[in-house]
């Protein structure tokens, strides 16, 4: 090399290790408190914001898991639908809901603004909660239950898909969720997810 | 760079660089390789597009899931992993005039890797493993789907090692002098990333092999996630590092790109080498197996380090680009080196789209939807797809596509193929991939699951209408992917015509247009004689903030608002949710 | 070539330029930081986690 300039495909000549000229200085210096920035959002927001992954998370036995399911949608059934158990526990509730091949087992009714600690596993496969058309999504897998403190924000007829691929009938794989706001609406009545804040008339 | 090393070679007649007799078909056959592989995954991305446009819905259940699992093995892994292959060799042997550790060996591995291909893609096409690129247990497939990913990874293992061989011996022989070259350096970060991939490979596809024969019982679904993952998103980050190293080498050829600063660029290798695997994270960040702590750190490269690492490439690439044109004379205004650049050579116009939309469209949405919590509303929906085919993809396929241009002339000795189809393929490309990423991701924000057949939901209990928007944004996304499949086959019609059928290269010319070698080639970029003259003025403390790139830094600045504005945006879309913790 | 004085003796290299040339030294922390920060630790987490009692 002749020339102090030289490409990626040259060898490195002599002392590369100096020091970089002002922009290069100055670009790391942004890029690196950019990176500050991004890695403080998530404690920030585990501190102040409202949606976390966090959960309280247990090992468990899938069929044990299966069962507390059905113990749960006997206790607190008001309905069926499609032969699924309309399962309304009260405010504060453990709520038990299972993944299995090909069905979201039961459907649950839930009172806008309440809290409870939703208990998700699969029975079989891997599964993937996704509530729509919210867009919240959790992976559910077998063996593990996934305690997540909810808190609906609206009344409406949710569904839940399947997003996690577990065999031949994945795209048959829909679960519901239905909301109700102060009154008691909307009734249970299968038409679209649609989000609805006002009372129904 | 001298002719008189004591193996057979032969001299590079453009670059003067000394190949290896020994390492020329290595590099080739694994090349060819991958272009087959690359045949195959273009072929079913054409039958999945078709499907997932659900206006079309071409292929049956069973076949969609079955060539989606098809496709992933093919891109993901045998058309990259054999490309990365050849450029390990090229890497150790060429660029360090240096002759290849145990050729022997070299081409035992490579066997090993095409029988283990040929085992997985008869598993694949014949049903027995209708498992997805993932196979996540329970979920099981016939004995030699496993058996044959493990012949694959041991065969890219000891290839692996065979270049930090071939390191070793170049160092001893003193086929170069100083530091070895920047590129070779980012091939060497990809390298240790692959010994990271595949030592996680055998952690996890040996037991899941020994269950799917009856000899372990069971296998923890959360451990081999985590597992998987670590295997499974580090290979991709064996592209991104490959992918660097590759624009630092077009960026050289194309247009005399220079390096600005040995110490910044490697210390974003560096970076890379520590921080940048452990984002396998990101999978598993809505899973239950895992503290927020764990996720935290490890999605975010370890406090971000390995996104500062891309951010830093992502100025140094371009800036040694402008720098280089520079200090060629073109110095008009702030981009009249871009303007003035050869956006006719395939070489030049591959590696500014791969910059462009992996930096633009794919680290942004990346580190987006890899955040803990934003995860939530992206996590298996259709974002997700969106998010890599531009990473990889439009990033380290596009950038191995504009390599491709150069090595057919270098290597292969041979002209480029249908020149005039050559010189638009990445325009092609891009285009067709940028609209199927963008379709993708709309698609996915209104919650359309990914890995799914029917968002019709025909076969469901009950009905899921999706915004009306989302049959507009997966047309895009069907056209977009049709314009894609033709920039791919157009690639792969130009190579294998180049290869079998093209016309050999006798003699090298200099100064002229040749149809079929690309103007880096035929008019190498000389820079002006007085260089370090002008590479000094152009760094003189007068010229302030701005110094010697004043274009690349509005290029980055505009980059970075775009990163913020679209990070906040979805905080703000996640606030929306439901209270979730 | 060297990038020091001519006729003079090449100068060592800088502690931070030998490492970063080290190849295997970084394959060593490569491996290191993933196995001890991901790999271990999310072993850890999971091999640690206690059995749910299904409230």
């Amino acid at each position: 090399m002749l020339t102090k300039v030289h490409s990626g495909l040259d060898p490195a000549p002599g002392i590369w290790w100096k020091p970089a000229h002002k922009a290069e200085k100055v670009w790391v210096a942004i890029a690196f408190a950019w990176c500050m920035v991004l890695f403080a959002m998530m404690p920030l927001w585990h501190w102040k914001g409202g949606q976390n992954p966090s959960g309280i998370r247990r090992r468990v036995d899938p069929v044990k898991f299966y069962q507390r399911t059905v113990e749960f949608a006997t206790q607190y059934k008001i309905g069926e639908d499609r032969g699924i158990p309309i399962v309304a526990p009260p405010p504060g509730a453990e709520v038990y809901l299972t993944g299995m091949t090909f069905q979201w087992f039961p459907i649950l009714q839930l009172q806008a603004g309440a809290t409870y600690r939703l208990h998700m596993s699969s029975l079989d496969m891997n599964h993937g909660f996704s509530l729509y058309p919210m867009n919240v999504n959790f992976q559910v897998v077998p063996g593990y239950d996934y305690a997540l403190q909810v808190t609906p924000t609206a009344a409406g007829d949710f569904r839940i898909i399947c997003n996690e691929f577990c065999g031949i009938g994945h795209h048959t794989m829909v679960g519901r969720v239905i909301v109700v706001d102060g009154a008691g609406k909307p009734l249970a009545d299968n038409s679209h997810a649609v989000l609805r804040d006002r009372e129904a008339k | 760079m001298s002719a008189t090393a004591s193996f057979p070679h032969r001299v590079c007649p453009a670059t003067g660089l000394v190949i290896a007799s020994a390492a020329e078909p290595l590099i080739k056959i694994n090349a060819v390789v991958a272009v087959v592989s690359l045949l195959v995954g273009a072929v079913a991305a054409l039958l999945l597009v078709l499907t997932r446009w659900q206006a079309v819905h071409l292929l049956p259940a069973v076949w969609y899931y079955r060539i989606l699992g098809v496709h992933g093995m093919n891109m993901l892994i045998f058309f990259i992993i054999y490309f990365e292959m050849a450029v390990l060799w090229f890497a150790g042997t060429v660029l360090l005039n240096s002759r290849p550790a145990n050729p022997k060996l070299g081409w035992f591995s490579f066997s090993l890797m095409l029988v283990g291909s040929a085992l997985v893609e008869w598993a694949q096409w014949t049903g027995r493993a209708d498992v997805l690129f993932t196979s996540y247990p329970p979920l099981k497939a016939h004995p030699l789907f496993y058996l044959g990913i493990i012949l694959f990874a041991v065969g890219a293992l000891t290839v692996t090692g065979l270049f930090f061989a071939t390191l070793v011996i170049a160092k001893r022989e003193q086929t170069y002098e100083g530091s070895m070259p920047l590129v070779v350096y980012g091939a060497v970060t990809a390298a240790i990333i692959a010994v990271i991939t595949l030592l996680h490979g055998a952690i996890i596809y040996i037991p899941t092999f020994l269950w799917s024969i009856g000899l372990i019982k069971s296998i923890d679904p959360q451990i081999y996630r985590m597992i998987w993952w670590a295997l499974g998103h580090s290979s991709q980050q064996i592209n991104v590092a490959a992918m660097v190293a590759i624009w630092y080498m077009l960026s050289a050829l194309t247009i005399g790109g220079v390096v600005l600063n040995e110490k910044v660029s490697r210390s974003a290798f560096v970076l890379y080498v520590l921080f940048i695997s452990m984002a396998s994270a990101h999978h598993l960040l809505v899973d239950p197996g895992f503290s927020s702590a764990w996720k935290i750190v490890n999605t975010s490269y370890f406090m971000y380090m390995a996104v500062l690492a891309s951010m830093i490439h992502g100025f140094t690439v371009p800036a040694g680009m402008e720098l280089g044109m520079r200090l060629r004379g073109f110095t008009d205004g702030l981009f009249g080196w871009l303007r003035r650049a050869p956006w006719g050579d395939p070489g030049f116009s591959a590696l500014v789209f791969s910059i462009v939309v992996f930096g633009f469209v794919g680290g942004i949405t990346g580190v987006t939807i890899g955040t803990e919590q934003i995860n939530i509303i992206a996590h298996n929906t259709l974002r997700i797809p969106g998010h890599f085919h531009a990473t990889v993809v439009s990033g380290t396929a596009m950038a191995f596509m504009g390599a491709t241009y150069y090595l057919l002339p270098l290597v292969f000795q041979r002209k480029v193929a249908f020149w005039s189809l050559a010189k638009i393929q990445p325009y092609l490309f891009a285009l067709g991939m940028l609209l199927l990423s963008m379709g993708m991701t709309f698609a996915g924000s209104f919650g359309v699951p990914r890995r799914h057949w029917d968002i019709s939901f025909a076969q469901a209990p009950f009905d899921v209408q999706f915004n009306p928007s989302v049959d507009i944004v997966l047309a895009v996304m069907g056209i977009g992917g049709l314009l894609a499949v033709t920039g791919a086959l157009s690639f792969i019609l130009i190579a294998v015509k180049s290869v079998f059928f093209g016309e050999a290269i006798t003699t090298w010319e200099t100064g002229k247009e040749i149809a079929g070698i690309p103007q880096g080639l035929t008019m190498p970029p000389v820079h002006a004689a007085n260089v370090d003259e002008l590479n000094d003025a152009l760094h003189a403390e007068s010229r302030g903030i701005a110094g010697a790139t004043p274009g690349t830094l509005v290029l980055v600045g505009i980059f970075l608002v775009a990163f913020v504005v679209y990070y906040f945006t979805n905080w703000k879309l996640l606030s929306f949710l439901w209270k979730v913790g | 070539m060297a990038d020091s004085p001519s006729g003079g003796v090449p100068e060592a290299p800088p502690f931070f330029q030998r490492m970063f040339d080290n190849v295997f030294l970084l394959l060593a922390l490569g491996l290191i930081v993933m196995l001890v920060v991901f790999t271990g630790w999310g072993m850890w987490e999971i091999l640690t986690m206690p059995a749910g009692t299904l409230p």
